[in-house]
């Protein structure tokens, strides 16, 4: 066991060696013989500490880091259950639907701004939060026909257009880890995969239209009876051609009694009644009242003249839409039939890889979405075996995740810092040592923010008042006198700060310049409504910068329009700047170009097959360094606990030194940081200033990024 | 940001160590080895006018034909070369210039045209292309301390598969205070540079002696991040202390101060600065509409294009101006004009082209390219010309997939004859 560090220190060892070894799981026996078999050799890290493994729980299952309280309530539980209980706990977090539903947004796809993507979104928490089947998830996503917005689910392959091409790459890729998308073209490199392979499974998206109404832009799917999916593909083929029949090209097992976990999976499913489906298409009135509104608000600002009701009437009765919005698409149940079988082994198997390289940082197959002959499982044993449970437990994907936190695996030790590279990695790709991994960047948001206090006020109310002075143009009304101010057209040096301010009803305390920080929150409940239909979000999204730009440009162009005569003002706002953010878990997603998110590494979601953009940039440091939210979090507020241990007659400074070290790392400083901290703050102008500056370092250093 | 830092070629390692072979400078080797590939610019200047800006009345009038609208042509420095009177400015620089006048585009739609002239590919279900700017971000070393890519005033083309690194800076509004470029209010230097050697050591106690290079990373961008926030460059960004005199001569508005900033970025290295302006979309009063910007536009250009001559950056910065479509040569019920995408115009100057001729020509009315057709993939491969870059180099997509910079495409040659 001390093979590979004995170079640590006897101290190190002993440490590491303390901390409680948990009992291995099911997991873990398969993959230590699974280890052995491969010969390796290597013993595995040691758990992690209780604290670091609760940094790390938390992070994954909710999104941020514990308070102290949530540290204290932790430690305060028997040490043999406090694992297992702060899973239970977090599970059951309305935080835990949140994040999980990010993985889903990046697994899918998903983008608020898509046609039907914020209903799909809220579709998906949804689903988590009723725990709905993993594979029956799919299968919807698959099937689905109808409005965008109106039947939540049809929004995934609008996300698309519906194209037949972009669908068989994303089914092959998303749902079975496969790339298939390069034999559109040529017959994949290197693999099995054949042009007849790929149109094949084109085929079964060979008959659903994305249509969109021209005047009054509902859009919707259905199915038609002629197919656009040809063979050959080429146009100027000298064969003629025809129609391409749908053929599913991944392996299906047969079921002869051999495979067990199919057993178990009809026995848990067998004594439930089939649920009856309600029907989720949409009537024509309902397209008619959205019509209508639609139609008022174009001729409103295009004034063509139109009778919308009379227009969007005939333009809807065209199209016999009561109908083909029922249509079923024969093709893609019997595809999501095939995708979803328990007998197609790439269906799991690609989702636990997603998710073990999500919770452990590293998939048995990487890259997560090129399953194939040449590029194995570096452990197929263990992942067919956690497969093989999905599977049988129904496809839960709550069983996975707790099944996943549960291992020895996700528990290791990281490896020290002085292993040598090709060591470590040896470790990692065996998992007997954790990969140091980076927060997601929701993760980092809300961590900072959690760690900052700054999910509720700590300065009293106006403390932190702020007097502007802006010069504003406003439109005299018809009687001369000013209009309202509620839309003040901008004027002089500072458009974009009162832009920035003005940019969402629900920001508070925003400051000038810094919305690209800010986090608006979109309600998943609200988002659809009782009918279940998606109700506008637009409102409620943080403005681009570019789009303050454009916003505060045709602002500009309305103030120099001739005919429109204005009333100068010079008028004082008097706002209370204290600092109060939201979660980044539910604001629009992707969040716009610039965000803190999209920074550190949320993807756009339009590739296939963008992975989180884990790398360091400039971007990034100058946000953390010199942005409002790491400045917010570092400021000491009077109402935070560790301010009544800086202040009064007898301040405990090494005390707020710990705290601060708990709340923000997790963890207790050494003695010999704590000495370093104690300079710190004594050689700022004053103990306040001086605990900023040291709350601003940790926020800012690679220990807090990297998970324990 | 550093991008080509990042990702250097072996190509340009080799051009920048100034290495050289048998007593032949590389870089005069690595000239030669790329066959025409002559490289003269190292910085663009893009104005990209958003929604369309008709052609017939900017830089292709057609003065007596049912389709001339309301503005009369007028003679340039060029010998020959006329343009609409809204540009009396630029019409004094035209020497320096060139129009192209038969880009034959094929997207009538803003969405899918503007990705077309900001990336050269169409649109694609999965895949996102980089903009120009990023490419030349990729393909060109950094020079100075500032960013290689900046975008002023709004939309700029997402970097795709080149990665975050090649993303473009954002400057919202021109000589106004970036808020990241500085420690927060109310922490002074001396607090904020302590901050930061702390910082250091903690990251430096955390990475311990064998450096996982993830966290080396992070001290990279810190230490960029740093460079920059002291960089006397940046003065380049303060345009408080340019005197008045020069701001007017520009115009005193965010399209004047972001070509009098695009100048001074330049100036200090930056390899490609996209200027943003909208408001071309004028199906309706079109006529008001072009006046107006022809007021903005043409002091901002011509003192731009003047500016650099004088500097002698001119021959070294490529300044071209770009719409993604034209307008309907024929004026409809509401005075405007609609789409065009069959034949449209761009201006560009300098970059090594010669300066006082027209590419190509439309149709007498303006409705189709008449002669020399110029695709859009033709403007890309071109602009990639005028800096050295290969625009049939191919870049690995995440998917492994070889792409190229610029979807095929051949080089205006032409302009630079």
């Amino acid at each position: 066991m001390l093979r590979y560090w004995f170079g640590l220190g006897l101290a190190t060892v002993l440490a590491l060696s303390a901390s409680p070894v948990t009992r291995a799981s099911e997991v873990d026996l398969v993959l230590n013989e699974e280890n052995a078999r491969q010969g390796v050799k290597q013993a595995p890290l040691p758990s992690a500490s209780d604290l670091a493994f609760l940094r790390r729980i938390y992070v994954d299952l909710i999104a941020r880091i514990p308070s102290e309280a949530e540290i204290r309530e932790f430690e305060a539980w028997p040490a043999e259950t406090r694992r297992d209980k702060i899973i239970d706990k977090l599970m059951a977090d309305p935080r835990f639907l949140e994040r999980w539903t990010v993985f889903f947004e990046d697994m899918l796809r998903l983008r608020t701004n898509a046609t039907g993507g914020a209903a799909l979104i809220s579709f998906v928490h949804k689903a988590l939060s009723e725990n709905m089947p993993y594979d029956e998830l799919a299968r919807r996503l698959l099937v689905a026909n109808g409005k965008a917005g109106r039947t939540p689910e049809v929004g995934f392959i609008l996300g698309d257009d519906a194209d037949p091409m972009a669908m068989a790459s994303v089914t092959a890729q998303v749902f079975l880890g496969t790339r298939i998308g390069c034999a559109q073209c040529h017959d994949h490199p290197f693999d099995v995969w054949k042009r007849q392979d790929f149109y094949g499974m084109a085929a079964y998206f060979g008959k659903t239209r994305r249509v969109e109404s021209q005047l009054t832009r509902v859009v919707y799917t259905t199915e038609v009876d002629q197919s656009t999916v040809m063979w050959p593909p080429d146009e100027n083929a000298s064969e003629p051609r025809k129609p391409m029949a749908p053929r599913f090209p991944f392996p299906i097992e047969e079921d002869n009694g051999s495979l067990r976990f199919l057993g178990r999976l009809a026995q848990l499913r067998a004594p439930k009644e089939t649920k009856v489906v309600k029907n989720p298409a949409a009537s024509v009135d309902d397209l008619l009242a959205d019509a209508d509104t639609k139609v008022k608000t174009r001729v409103g600002l295009g004034g063509n003249g139109l009778d919308p009701q009379a227009e969007a009437k005939k333009d809807i009765r065209k199209i016999d839409i009561q109908a083909s919005l029922q249509s079923q698409s024969e093709l893609r149940n019997k595809l999501a039939e095939l995708v979803t079988s328990p007998r197609n082994r790439y269906f799991a198997r690609n989702l636990v890889n997603r998710m073990w390289k999500e919770l452990i940082g590293r998939g048995f197959v990487e890259p997560i979405d090129d399953f194939r002959k040449d590029n194995p499982a570096s452990h197929p044993v263990t992942l067919d075996y956690l497969s093989e449970e999905f599977v049988a437990n129904g496809y839960d994907l709550r069983f996975l995740i707790k099944t996943i936190v549960r291992t020895d695996v996700y528990r290791r030790h990281r490896a020290p810092s002085d292993t040598e590279d090709a060591v470590r990695q040896e470790l990692e790709v065996a998992f007997l040592a954790t990969p140091m991994r980076r927060m997601i960047s929701e993760s980092l948001y809300d961590s900072i923010v959690t760690a900052g206090h700054l999910f509720e006020f700590k300065h009293p109310a106006g403390a932190n008042e702020v007097v502007t002075y802006e010069k504003i143009r406003v439109p005299k009304t018809v009687d001369g006198k000013p209009a309202k101010l509620s839309t003040p057209m901008l004027f002089g040096g500072r458009p974009m700060a009162g832009m920035a301010g003005m940019a969402g009803a629900g920001m508070a305390g925003s400051t000038p310049g810094y919305a690209l920080e800010d986090a608006i929150e979109l309600d998943f409940t609200k988002v659809l409504d009782e009918e279940g239909e998606e109700v506008a979000v637009e409102q409620m999204r943080v403005m681009s910068r570019e789009e303050l730009e454009a916003e505060r440009m045709m602002k500009e162009r309305m103030a120099r329009g001739e005919g429109v005569e204005y009333v100068e003002k010079t008028i004082k706002r008097v706002a209370d700047a204290n600092p109060k953010f939201n979660t980044s878990l539910k604001m629009e997603s992707p969040a716009p170009q610039g965000h803190f998110l999209r920074v550190f590494g949320q993807p756009t979601r339009q590739d296939l097959g963008e992975a989180r953009d884990e790398s360091a940039t400039m971007r990034q440091a100058l946000m953390m360094l010199n942005g409002r939210l790491t400045h917010e979090a570092s400021r000491v507020g009077p109402l935070e606990p560790v301010a009544s241990l800086l202040q009064g007659e007898r301040p405990d400074v090494p005390g707020a030194i710990k705290l601060a070290y708990r709340e923000i790392m997790t963890r207790e400083p050494s003695a010999a940081e704590l000495s370093e901290a104690r300079e710190i703050v004594a050689g700022a102008a004053s103990p306040m200033e001086g605990m900023a500056d040291l709350r601003w370092v940790l926020l800012n250093c690679n220990e807090f990024r990297f998970l324990p | 940001m550093a991008c080509a830092g990042y990702f250097a070629t072996r190509r340009a390692m080799l051009a920048a160590t100034g290495a050289s072979i048998l007593g032949m400078p590389v870089r005069h080797l690595l000239a030669n080895a790329g066959k025409d590939h002559v490289q003269k610019a190292e910085h663009v200047i893009l104005f990209w006018n958003g929604g369309g800006m008709t052609h017939l009345d900017t830089w292709d009038p057609k003065p007596g034909r049912p389709t001339q609208g309301e503005f009369q042509p007028i003679k340039t420095s060029a010998p020959g070369v006329e343009i609409s009177e809204i540009f009396p400015q630029v019409a004094k620089q035209m020497h320096h210039a060139a129009i192209v006048r038969s880009i034959a585009g094929t997207q009538g739609d803003h969405g899918r045209a503007t990705y077309q002239l900001q990336t050269s590919y169409l649109p694609g279900p999965n895949l996102i292309h980089p903009g120009l700017g990023s490419v030349v971000a990729h393909e060109v070393p950094n020079m100075g301390d500032l960013p290689a890519y900046i975008s002023i005033s709004g939309f700029a083309p997402r970097a795709g598969y080149l990665g975050q690194k090649c993303e473009a800076y954002y400057v919202g509004n021109p000589g106004e205070k970036d808020p990241y470029l500085a420690f927060p209010e109310g922490i002074a230097e001396v607090r904020g540079n302590r901050r930061l050697e702390v910082l250091e050591r903690f990251n430096t106690r955390f990475a311990g002696t064998k450096q996982d290079p993830r966290l080396s990373d992070t001290k990279t961008s810190i230490d960029d991040a740093v460079r920059l926030m002291r960089s006397p460059a940046l003065e380049a960004f303060e345009l408080a202390k340019v005197d008045q005199a020069t701001i007017d001569r520009y115009g005193d508005n965010p399209f004047g101060r972001g070509a009098l900033l695009a100048k001074r970025l330049v100036d200090k290295g930056v390899r490609f600065v996209q200027i943003n302006r909208g408001g071309f979309d004028t199906h309706t009063g079109n006529f008001p509409a072009m006046r107006a910007h022809g007021e903005v536009m043409d002091p901002a250009l011509a003192s731009l294009v003047a500016d650099l001559a004088a500097d002698g950056m001119l021959e070294k910065t490529l300044v071209i101006m770009l719409s993604e479509f034209g307008r309907t040569p024929n004026v409809n019920a509401n005075a405007g004009r609609d789409h065009h995408a069959a034949v449209f115009s761009c201006f560009m100057a300098g970059g090594g082209l010669r300066g006082g001729q027209v590419i190509g020509s439309s149709d007498k009315d303006g409705y189709e390219p008449h002669d020399r057709p110029v695709k859009v993939p033709d403007l890309h491969a071109t602009v990639c010309h005028a800096l050295g870059i290969d625009p049939a180099k191919e870049v690995m997509t995440p998917l492994q997939r070889a792409m190229k910079l610029v979807d095929g495409g051949e080089t205006v040659k032409e302009l630079f004859a």
